[in-house]
């Protein structure tokens, strides 16, 4: 479904992907692993159009993206959530998980059954649904911003970093989320990034290790 | 003496409304586009001397009116695209010094683009006014155009602007994008398409504020040089960005110069600029800046 190939990504003159190639098959679970710095969010911001790519590049469903701009790629049914939330603090919880489907003009049955899909996996979101983003925690913020990313990610989630700053409690309950979601949406794939990757282990089915913008190794799981 | 002070706060109204009008698109296009256009005060200068023309050529006093509000659409709806989509469009990821210079440019060539259009001579026509009358508040006669209608419509326009921002899909996404551009790409916004509409709302309302200004002072060139230097003082005040803090403080900067004017008139042009050196010395961020969810 989503092939990355030999993608090059510069920021400011300096380069930060050198030739990744990456590839998540339809239904596929991929772990993006790598120290800070290695490249891990410099790849997602590449597959969501808002970097630039030096060289190479991305395809979907065999498709190129090249000439896709940002904003029309989470119709392609890709959900991202940032490492930092990026909710808009100004915005309800609702009305941020709102926005991706008003943005991409879905009719309102259809922005409904979304949003149900959400209140439905994740329902401490549902109580905080008339909370402002900028005022909720660090780790309902995380959860926010999965919901958000779940609007449009029907086909592929992109998920950086997401136990990052995570308390252990809420670490937990976000993994038995993801745990929940991989069981029950077998056609979804996923695309998680971690520095550790023992926290991504239970939800994936490979692991692409990163360093210093190039894919150092990939280790799938046994049988797969 | 309680003249006097009436009369101050009368005046210091229709001017707070003459000014809010046009800081509120300057605060608008900066906080969503980040971009200070300094050539907000030529579509006020646009907008101030087209609602002349038009009101000249209207025939009656009330037609006069509504040609004030065609004049201010037709300049907000040719120049706010244009500009945006010709010029602007280009520079959003360059440094923001270009970005001003480019402005500034523009504000440059316009002001003779005036100059070519309109001479040099004054240009005056108060139709509107006469055809809403006088009104007398304590046994002052007072013109009910600067008394009602400029205050009026100024508190119909913030109403409208919040409710727009905060209930409106479109007016989410404007926030969304004011506040994160590359997120809001990220869930599928079009950030084009809303810098657009912004610049286009911002320059409507910069010759709204200028076609309501129109019949209540002699046009000459220059005209926007003192607007524009004003409603970037209240901009400041207020904190970039800020819708609200922008009314109040053009409510607060209309008073201050308008009892300057009655009680100390050695001070009427300090006032606005004491006020912002004062506020940006204790508050750098302005008056309502810093609060970043109030931020448009």
């Amino acid at each position: 479904m989503l092939s990355l190939e030999e993608v090059e990504v510069a920021i400011q003159g300096a380069k930060i992907l050198r030739g990744v190639t990456l590839r998540v098959p339809e239904g596929g679970r991929i772990g993006l692993v790598g120290r800070n710095g290695a490249g891990k969010t410099t790849t997602f911001r590449a597959i969501m159009g808002l970097l630039p790519l030096e060289r190479g590049g991305i395809l979907f469903d065999g498709a190129s993206l090249a000439r896709w701009p940002a904003h029309r790629r989470v119709a392609l049914g890709i959900g991202y959530a940032p490492e930092d939330r990026r909710l808009f603090p100004n915005l309800t919880v609702e009305e941020n998980l709102r926005l991706p489907a008003e943005a991409l003009g879905l009719a309102p049955a259809e922005r409904q059954r979304r949003l149900e899909r959400v209140w439905d996996l994740l329902p401490e979101l549902r109580e905080l649904r008339d909370r402002r983003a900028g005022a909720l925690s660090g780790g309902q913020g995380k959860i926010a911003a999965l919901g958000r990313a779940l609007v449009t990610g029907t086909r592929l989630l992109l998920l950086d970093e997401p136990f990052q700053g995570l308390a252990p409690a809420l670490a937990r309950r976000y993994g038995e989320i993801l745990a929940r979601l991989v069981a029950r949406e077998r056609g979804l794939a996923l695309l998680v990034s971690e520095s550790n990757p023992e926290l991504v282990a239970p939800f994936v089915d490979a692991v692409v290790t990163i360093e210093r913008g190039e894919i150092a190794a990939v280790t799938r799981k046994p049988g797969l | 003496m309680e003249l006097l002070l009436l009369l101050a706060l009368l005046d210091g109204l229709a001017y707070a409304a003459q000014l809010f009008m046009v800081a509120v698109g300057l605060t608008l296009v900066f906080g969503v586009l980040k971009i200070l256009n300094v050539a907000h005060g030529s579509l006020f200068a646009i907008g101030a001397y087209s609602a002349s023309t038009l009101a000249a050529l209207a025939g009656t006093p009330w037609l006069s009116l509504l040609a004030l509000a065609l004049a201010a659409l037709a300049v907000g709806a040719i120049a706010g695209p244009s500009i945006e989509r010709g010029l602007l469009a280009r520079i959003y990821d360059k440094e923001q010094v270009l970005q001003l210079l480019l402005t500034f440019a523009l504000f440059m060539i316009l002001e003779d683009v005036q100059k070519l259009v309109w001479g040099v001579q004054p240009v005056f026509e108060d139709a509107p006014v006469r055809a809403l009358g006088p009104v007398v508040v304590g046994g002052i006669v007072y013109t009910a155009y600067q008394l009602i209608l400029l205050p009026g419509l100024a508190v119909v326009c913030l109403l409208f602007l919040v409710w727009f921002l905060r209930r409106t899909v479109t007016g989410r996404m404007i926030l969304a994008v004011a506040h994160d551009r590359e997120a809001a790409e990220a869930i599928g916004i079009d950030s084009r398409r809303i810098y657009l509409l912004a610049f286009t709302i911002g320059a409507g309302l910069a010759a709204l504020g200028g076609a309501l200004a129109a019949p209540t002072t002699s046009l000459v060139p220059g005209v926007g040089v003192q607007t524009i230097v004003l409603s970037f003082a209240v901009v400041a005040t207020a904190g970039l960005g800020q819708i609200e803090g922008a009314a109040a403080t053009a409510l607060l900067v209309g008073l201050g110069r308008s009892f300057a004017v009655y009680f100390a008139p050695e001070l009427e042009v300090v006032v606005p600029y004491l006020l912002m050196v004062i506020v940006l010395v204790l508050r750098p961020s302005g008056l309502f800046g810093g609060r970043e969810l109030r931020r448009i």
